[in-house]
């Protein structure tokens, strides 16, 4: 393998090219908010836009790794190039993290044509981390046909991957909660293929029951909904897999080919990326105004806060008018 | 998307000292590994522990893994140091290939770290090979931990703005 270039040109040209230690230490610098990032990013954006985004979402222990390790195995009998962003916790405390997602993808670490990262949240809320979007961007530069998210263990309402993703997979498991778990907002209204792991497990039967009642009755919304009416046209899958036997594997695969073709059918792959690049934009707007604001901020404010002398409502539309002020002058 | 949680960033504590603090860090990046048959993973457990405890991330890639997938990995996940912990033997050969691979594979500047039961007289071996530093048996983790950040601080600061 040819070393890895310095210069930010040929680092780029590595990458469109495929080479993986080049791709590697882009996202690192993406990670790391090194500003070489933001340059190879802008050369290599134009390339982008091809690759099937497919996320993968779920409790802690649903098996998302293990499922994620079998669809990999599907993808490349099907010929295709897969990249991995497997995001595991920072420590909120250290910032600190053990990433081990890779420990149950370990049979493709060799494959040259299968690319796994791992990524810590890094103080992020929401299932991701803030690079995510950025090493998927890299991966697709990099010509993997299909890239797979896998976000943390998730909750509620962690569900930042449905933004990012074109296809969004919501992994079960038996045995965690009543419908009442199933019906709430948040986790279950996002997906577009649910799959129910450990599907050899006591308690399935209900689970399934559960998912079902849930998935009917977003039907009947989404069927009602005047404003979206192309959001009907996809009625999301309910699976079943074990994934530590590679049970319902090919199903699940079929199901992210049909999502896909779906999406490119009806004219929504491309508007899912569009809304992506569009969050993504104001999203990097919005830290840029945030951390230009708060270099110039005098920490007395905090403080005042904290002694309740002034509530945050007011220092922030202070703030705010500091701000303009030294921007208009 | 993330953004719309940003200041969710600070922690609870935070000033926004600490938010500028988070926003910044350039953690070290250490892959840790078991080649072989060897399947004793406590002192790798208290290892990734302690290292986690210091703000590094680490990469855990499990039991059983080839050289060949070391330096795979360590290649993908952009890594500054390398961690094996060797308690049965083999270290003689798996890890000089180990230090090969990863000089093939244009990561020879990764820090090559090795841990566990390796005799004294296996040590220069080793280093010829191109293992860095070798932590035996009673190393204790704090000493690891700053020698890893000594490095860090070393390896970073040229290129630090």
């Amino acid at each position: 393998m040819t070393a890895i270039a310095d210069n930010i040109n040929d680092l780029s040209r590595q990458i469109l090219a495929g080479n993986i230690g080049a791709g590697a230490r882009a996202i690192r610098w993406l990670d790391d908010g090194d500003p070489r990032g933001a340059d190879v990013l802008s050369l290599i954006f134009p390339h982008t836009g091809r690759a099937h985004l497919i996320g993968i979402t779920g409790p802690p222990g649903a098996g998302k790794s293990s499922l994620t390790n079998t669809l990999i195995t599907e993808q490349r009998r099907r010929g295709r190039r897969v990249g991995v962003i497997a995001i595991d916790p920072s420590s909120p405390f250290t910032g600190g993290a053990i990433l081990g997602d890779r420990v149950r993808m370990a049979q493709h670490t060799v494959d040259p044509d299968v690319f796994i990262r791992s990524i810590g949240t890094r103080g992020q809320a929401g299932g991701l981390s803030r690079s995510s979007h950025d090493a998927c961007l890299v991966l697709d530069a990099m010509n993997y046909d299909v890239i797979f998210v896998e976000t943390v263990g998730v909750g509620q309402d962690e569900i930042d991957v449905v933004a990012l993703a074109h296809t969004t997979l919501i992994i079960g498991v038996p045995g965690l909660g009543d419908e009442v778990q199933a019906v709430k907002a948040g986790l279950m209204e996002a997906g577009d293929i649910f799959v129910i792991n450990k599907a050899d497990r006591d308690g399935y039967d209900d689970t399934y029951r559960q998912f079902e009642l849930m998935l009917h009755l977003r039907a009947e919304s989404v069927s009602r909904n005047e404003i979206d009416k192309t959001a009907s046209a996809w009625s999301p899958p309910l699976l079943r897999a074990v994934a530590k036997r590679a049970e319902g594997t090919v199903e699940i695969v079929d199901a992210t080919d049909a999502h896909r073709e779906y999406l490119q059918n009806s004219g929504h792959f491309v508007k899912r990326s569009s809304h992506r690049e569009r969050e993504q934009f104001i999203c990097l707007l919005r830290e840029a105004v945030v951390d230009e604001i708060m270099e110039g901020m005098d920490e007395d404010i905090l403080n005042s806060i904290l002694r309740r002398e002034i509530d945050p409502y007011t220092a922030a539309s202070h703030e705010l008018a500091r701000w303009r002020g030294n921007t208009t002058s | 998307m993330p953004c719309a949680r940003y200041l969710v960033n600070t922690m609870p504590t935070a000033s926004w000292v600490g938010f500028k603090m988070l926003k910044k860090t350039r953690p070290l990046r250490i892959l840790l590994a078991k080649l072989g048959m060897d399947t004793h993973t406590v002192g790798i457990t208290v290892i990734a522990h302690a290292l986690r405890e210091a703000g590094m991330e680490v990469i855990f890639t499990g039991l059983k893994q080839t050289p060949d997938m070391v330096a795979a990995a360590a290649v993908q996940e952009d890594v500054d140091v390398v961690g094996i912990s060797t308690l049965s033997a083999g270290h003689t050969r798996s890890l000089p290939k180990l230090a090969r691979l990863l000089r093939e594979a244009g990561a020879g500047d990764k820090l090559l770290l090795a841990g566990g039961v390796i005799p004294e007289e296996d040590r220069q071996l080793l280093e010829d090979a191109g293992v860095d530093r070798i932590f035996t048996m009673g190393s204790d983790t704090r000493d690891i931990v700053a020698y890893l950040q000594e490095w860090w601080l070393n390896k970073s600061e040229p290129t630090e703005v």
